[in-house]
């Protein structure tokens, strides 16, 4: 049994640039939020709107309620095409795991270009707001030597935001990865021993039959209990059927509700967030 | 050939800003701005109908005062000519009532005339059948032929005496 957990996969590449499976899936990624945008952004009407339509508009009156609530009912509105940017792009980045290929926000690469838009963003605002004296003044208090500290904290937000980003969808996929492997490898050892013989398949499946036939609150462990009975009945009269990680059906889809589907759709969110709170509050100094 | 676990390669990164700056762009033309625009549109839209809401009411109150005007004119109208009506009604009534005054009064005394007439006639009649009554008899009390003329004188006189005496 061997895990192995790696970055994304180095396709080829175009001159000196590295095409990886972030880039592609990346574009992807991008395909699918802009053809969910036209979908939901075609053939609209003033009157006697269609249920699509209605998800678009509510989507678009939840954004510009997500970001009036976190910067201000006015002077910010023009983030809020790249508040639901960003929220659309990650959450589908994230999401897009589940379908097995690699999510382009496991890559901290990923992350980092976002916060450094946030980061620019936030900086520009500053300098807006205080002029550049007042910015590199605002450095250098309350005293000089704290100079250093101050730099670092102004880079801190950017890193911080894409670390707990990228660091929250690794882990949900690190974890699902070991969740895999420990079945895989429960699943071989279970059935390796219970097909060792046939008596032990057919003892567990009747318990299970038993407990499904009486319909009580047993009914459904019952029933996997049947199931297990029958497939160390099968591996038993065919040994090849232990390879097959049988295990691994349910379990794991009920795990990835937190770790893919929780996660993912909290992390955008608080990365949007952060994303809305920084830029005001540089706005504010 | 896979890339670290973490890292950050500058390429990926760049690409990566490429592709939200694209995406924004994307996000806002395809969805955003058609969203937001069908929503002012129909704030626009509901705003008219709030304005056009307004006007026709006071429209229509206009009309109601121009009613209610017209109204207490009709009304006005009605009672003038209601009590000309009762004016020429009275009027007529009173007429009719003297013309039907004068009518009786001339009636009766025309009736009056009449049955002095008819008294005179009959009382004349009674007079003449009383004459040759009082003939007979008195021919018959005295059995004999008087002078009829003579007689008639008498009778006369004593008749004139009592219708005189009635």
């Amino acid at each position: 049994m061997d895990i192995s957990i790696n970055g994304p996969k180095i396709l080829g590449y175009l001159g000196p640039i590295p095409i990886t499976q972030t880039i592609v899936i990346s574009w992807v990624v991008l395909a699918i939020v802009t053809g969910l945008c036209i979908w939901l952004g075609h053939n609209l009407q003033v009157e006697n709107i269609s249920k699509r339509q209605a998800l678009a508009e509510m989507a678009v009156e939840k954004l510009n309620g997500f970001v009036h609530a976190n910067m201000g009912e006015t002077g910010f509105d023009s983030y809020i095409p790249l508040v639901g940017a960003l929220f659309a792009t990650s959450v589908v980045s994230n999401l897009i795991g589940l379908f097995g290929v690699f999510s382009p926000t496991a890559d901290l690469s990923t992350e980092a270009a976002w916060a450094l838009v946030v980061f620019i963003l936030i900086t520009r605002n500053k300098l807006k707001a205080q002029g550049i004296l007042g910015y590199l003044k605002g450095l250098l208090s309350p005293i000089f030597v704290m100079a250093p500290l101050n730099v670092i904290s102004e880079l801190a937000t950017p890193v911080s935001m894409a670390c707990r980003h990228f660091g929250n969808i690794l882990s949900g996929m690190v974890i699902t990865l070991l969740i895999y492997g420990a079945l895989t490898a429960a699943s071989s050892a279970l059935f390796g021993l219970l097909g060792s013989t046939v008596v032990s398949g057919l003892v567990l499946l009747a318990i299970g039959v038993f407990f499904w036939m009486k319909k009580g609150k047993l009914r459904i462990p019952g029933g996997v209990l049947g199931f297990i009975g029958l497939w160390a009945l099968l591996c038993s009269i065919q040994p090849i059927a232990a390879a097959i990680p049988v295990l691994n059906f349910g379990l794991p889809a009920i795990l990835s509700l937190y770790f893919d589907w929780f996660s993912g759709v909290i992390q955008a969110f608080i990365f949007c967030t952060l994303t809305t709170i920084f830029i005001k509050s540089a706005c504010e100094a | 050939m896979f890339q670290s676990l973490v890292t950050l390669a500058p390429w990926t990164t760049i690409f990566q800003i490429c592709n939200l700056l694209l995406q924004l762009f994307l996000f806002k033309k395809f969805l955003y701005k058609p969203v937001m625009n069908i929503l002012a549109k129909r704030q626009a839209a509901a705003d008219a109908q709030i304005r056009d809401a307004k006007q026709s009411r006071e429209e229509a109150e206009a009309i109601k005062a121009e009613y209610q005007e017209n109204m207490a004119q009709a009304k006005a109208q009605a009672s003038q000519i209601l009590a000309n009506a009762q004016q020429t009604a009275n009027a007529r009534s009173e007429e009719i009532v003297r013309a039907a005054q004068a009518q009786a009064v001339e009636i009766k005394n025309k009736a009056e005339a009449d049955i002095a007439q008819e008294r005179k006639q009959a009382v004349n009649q009674i007079k003449d059948e009383i004459g040759d009554m009082a003939l007979e008899i008195a021919a018959k009390v005295v059995e004999r032929e008087i002078n009829s003329a003579d007689h008639q004188a008498l009778i006369n006189e004593f008749i004139e005496n009592v219708g005189e005496a009635r």
